[in-house]
């Protein structure tokens, strides 16, 4: 195999990854935070390509644009989500109990987002007629979509963007003291139920940028989340369980294997080498790449 | 005295048989005004999951028919019973398909079914209908449909291998008369049953037989992760055809985004009505599309204007395709069979579909070689595929050329 081939390979994977990465830090900080399981996750991409799509057919708005645009309205909706469903099912009393009620809550409401979507904006699929989509860069012999090039550069700058403020910010740092301690952070006056509700409301808001992103080369269906939700628990579970690092990670080293399997193995097994690099992670670093080993009491 | 005497007498027992006879003539009128019973049959399609257009697009077409039935008068050898539609929707796996399939045909009395698009299901969807001794009708093409020896189960669309072989053909002598060769070919889409029948003896003989070599040959499990690597493999190894299918919508324009992006010419020979859907041209737009030919077992012929009008206008679709079209000829296929049975009864109509040779009339004339007639083993005889064409962002039949609606176009060098 020539070089230019291999690197092809390589790049094509890490552009691949970029969106992946993007989709799972949302998640990977609902879970960091509130422990709870999304599995709506995927359907609030949904909805962000959606109106992505919306925006750029109907106001000609770019989709790159349009995923920033989705930010705000899913920041809300997420804080909505939290403050009239998810509070329920969280912040104290059984954990057992919490977490059943946690996975019916979120699988109900990805249910009920993914058939109303259906009933209401019909199976259709869409798509955005970007120009960028089928075009690509040429550097020497390999080509970079420009549509994921573009994406790619907008899920970094977005990640980054999320770094910056959990790492820089009271608030952010209030976020992560309520994530890894909600007791102690209780006792230092830091509100734990609405640092919950602000990591949902940032979290639906990532996905759904990560959505808005997508549309820009993927067609947008009630259902995509589908195709979806599985690889953001693989590079959630991947990076390390609530590590932030750790799904970016892991959501670039899913899109990387994914692409490289094709050099050994064929298409049918695509995802086979993504799951044999998952099983081989947790059994080596059964805590992921990026988590911390949990401490016997 | 007397005869005063029987004169009333004989008024009661003309008024009492006068009574009995208005009493009794309902019953003995009955069999002359016989109630109308209405015939149900099922829909069992995609309506929800990765294949709902689909399955929507079939709705359509079965609602069609059912209108024009009905508001002709529905079925006369049922005193004008009327044709009641029950959908049930496979969604996207073989198990949900094969279970609305059981619940729709146990839950009332279903006289015929009908579906379910994807091979895959309607494999698994006629194994209960046999079970339950329903007759079905199906346009899936997997050649296994109709190869188990099942007697319920009635294939109206050219089976997998039969197009393989026949849209070879085609492609070569296409080529052929613009002096170009095919040498090298691809085979790209996913695993399932259609696709796979269809690649199935184009890799093992049909290619061989013709001298020309297989250059890629990638199937995938839907949904396609990234289309670079197939796409690759086309620009490094150049076919001259590429034999396509990829059912699932975002797979597809994945791929035809690709095709674009890396500068590919080779033309495209698409397995299915799945490639010649509106949505096609709203996403990748109509310069990506020219020129794409796909396989499918009906499309709009010369001659079905009025009805391609009609359906338009009924449901705001700026087309009809293989999938409204085949579901429209079997509603209307169930309609004579009905007359053909005078009865509601599965078994009763699944022998008339033995019986039945259509000619004319609207499922006939849907369908090529305008008859219909089913073999023993249930395909239907003559059945013939059709080639359409992507030209100005509409899909139009070129192959046959008797009842072709435009000329085919080769898609040029590479």
């Amino acid at each position: 195999m020539a070089l230019g081939e291999l690197v092809q390979y390589v790049v094509t994977g890490l552009l691949v990854g970029g969106v992946y990465a993007l989709m799972s830090i949302g998640l990977a900080l609902i879970f960091g935070v509130m422990r709870v399981v999304n599995f709506a996750q995927g359907d609030f991409m949904m909805l962000g390509m959606y109106l992505t799509y919306f925006l750029a057919v109907g106001y000609g708005v770019d989709p790159l644009l349009g995923a920033l645009v989705a930010i705000p309205p899913f920041f809300v909706l997420g804080l909505v989500v939290h403050r009239v469903l998810l509070v329920r099912v969280t912040g104290g009393g059984d954990p057992q109990r919490l977490m059943d009620a946690q996975l019916i809550l979120t699988l109900g409401l990805s249910l009920i987002i993914t058939n109303a979507t259906t009933m209401i904006l019909t199976p259709m699929p869409r798509g955005i007629r970007a120009a960028y989509a089928t075009q690509a860069f040429a550097v020497g012999p390999v080509l970079l979509n420009q549509a994921r090039s573009y994406a790619f550069l907008m899920a970094l700058l977005l990640a980054g963007a999320v770094y910056a403020f959990l790492t820089r910010t009271d608030l952010g740092k209030a976020l992560r003291a309520a994530a890894d301690e909600p007791e102690a952070a209780g006792y230092q006056g830091i509100d734990v139920r609405a640092m919950h509700g602000l990591a949902f409301g940032v979290g639906i808001a990532l996905v759904a940028a990560a959505g808005g992103l997508l549309a820009t080369y993927h067609p947008i269906e009630p259902t995509v989340a589908v195709n979806f939700i599985v690889l953001m628990f693989v590079a959630v579970v991947l990076g390390g369980l609530g590590s932030i690092p750790g799904a970016f990670a892991g959501g670039l080293l899913i899109g990387l294997v994914q692409s490289l399997t094709l050099l050994v193995l064929p298409f049918q097994l695509q995802n086979v080498g993504v799951f044999i690099a998952f099983l081989l992670v947790l059994y080596f670093r059964p805590q992921g790449l990026f988590g911390q080993r949990l401490r016997a009491v | 005295m007397k005869a005063a005497g029987t004169h009333p007498r004989r008024g009661i027992q003309a008024l009492a048989i006068a009574l009995a006879v208005l009493i009794a003539a309902p019953t003995l009128l009955a069999p002359a005004v016989a109630r109308a019973e209405d015939l149900k049959i099922t829909l069992v399609a995609p309506l929800s999951g990765r294949w709902a257009r689909q399955g929507q697009l079939k709705k359509m077409g079965a609602e069609m028919a059912i209108a024009e039935i009905n508001g002709a008068g529905g079925i006369k050898a049922l005193a004008g019973g009327k044709i009641v539609l029950r959908e049930a929707d496979a969604g996207d796996s073989v198990e949900k398909a094969v279970s609305a399939a059981q619940r729709a045909l146990s839950r009332e009395k279903i006289s015929v079914g009908i579906g379910s698009w994807l091979s895959s299901f309607t494999l698994g969807v006629t194994e209960v209908a046999e079970r339950l001794q329903v007759p079905w009708f199906t346009l899936s093409y997997a050649d296994n449909i109709t190869e188990r020896g099942f007697k319920y189960t009635f294939q109206s669309s050219p089976v997998s291998s039969l197009q393989a072989e026949q849209a070879l053909d085609l492609i070569l002598d296409l080529a052929r008369r613009n002096n170009q060769q095919i040498k090298k070919a691809a085979l790209v889409g996913d695993n399932t049953a259609a696709i796979v029948f269809f690649f199935k003896p184009l890799r093992e003989k049909l290619l061989k037989a013709k001298g020309i070599e297989i250059v890629v040959d990638e199937v995938w499990t839907p949904p396609l992760a990234d289309a670079t690597a197939i796409i690759q493999k086309l620009r490094s190894t150049q076919p001259d055809i590429v034999f396509y299918g990829a059912t699932n919508f975002p797979d597809s324009i994945q791929v035809l985004q690709k095709v674009k992006e890396f500068g590919l010419k080779t033309p495209i020979m698409g397995v299915g009505a799945w490639l010649v859907t509106p949505e096609y041209v709203k996403t990748v737009g109509k310069e990506l599309l020219d020129n794409v030919m796909s396989v499918t077992a009906a499309h709009p012929l010369k001659g079905q204007e009025d009805l391609v009008k009609r359906f338009t206008q009924r449901t705001g679709e700026p087309f009809m395709t293989q999938d409204p079209l085949v579901t429209y000829a079997h509603v209307w296929i169930i309609k004579e069979v009905a007359e053909l049975a005078k009865s509601t009864d599965p078994k009763a109509l699944r022998d008339a579909v033995t019986k039945l040779d259509l000619r004319s009339g609207p499922a006939a004339s849907a369908l090529t070689p305008g008859r219909i007639r089913f073999d023993e083993r249930g395909r239907r005889v003559g059945a013939t595929p059709i080639i359409v064409q992507w030209q100005g962002g509409e899909p139009f039949t070129v192959v046959p050329a008797e009842l072709a609606t435009r000329k085919p176009v080769w898609h040029g060098g590479k």
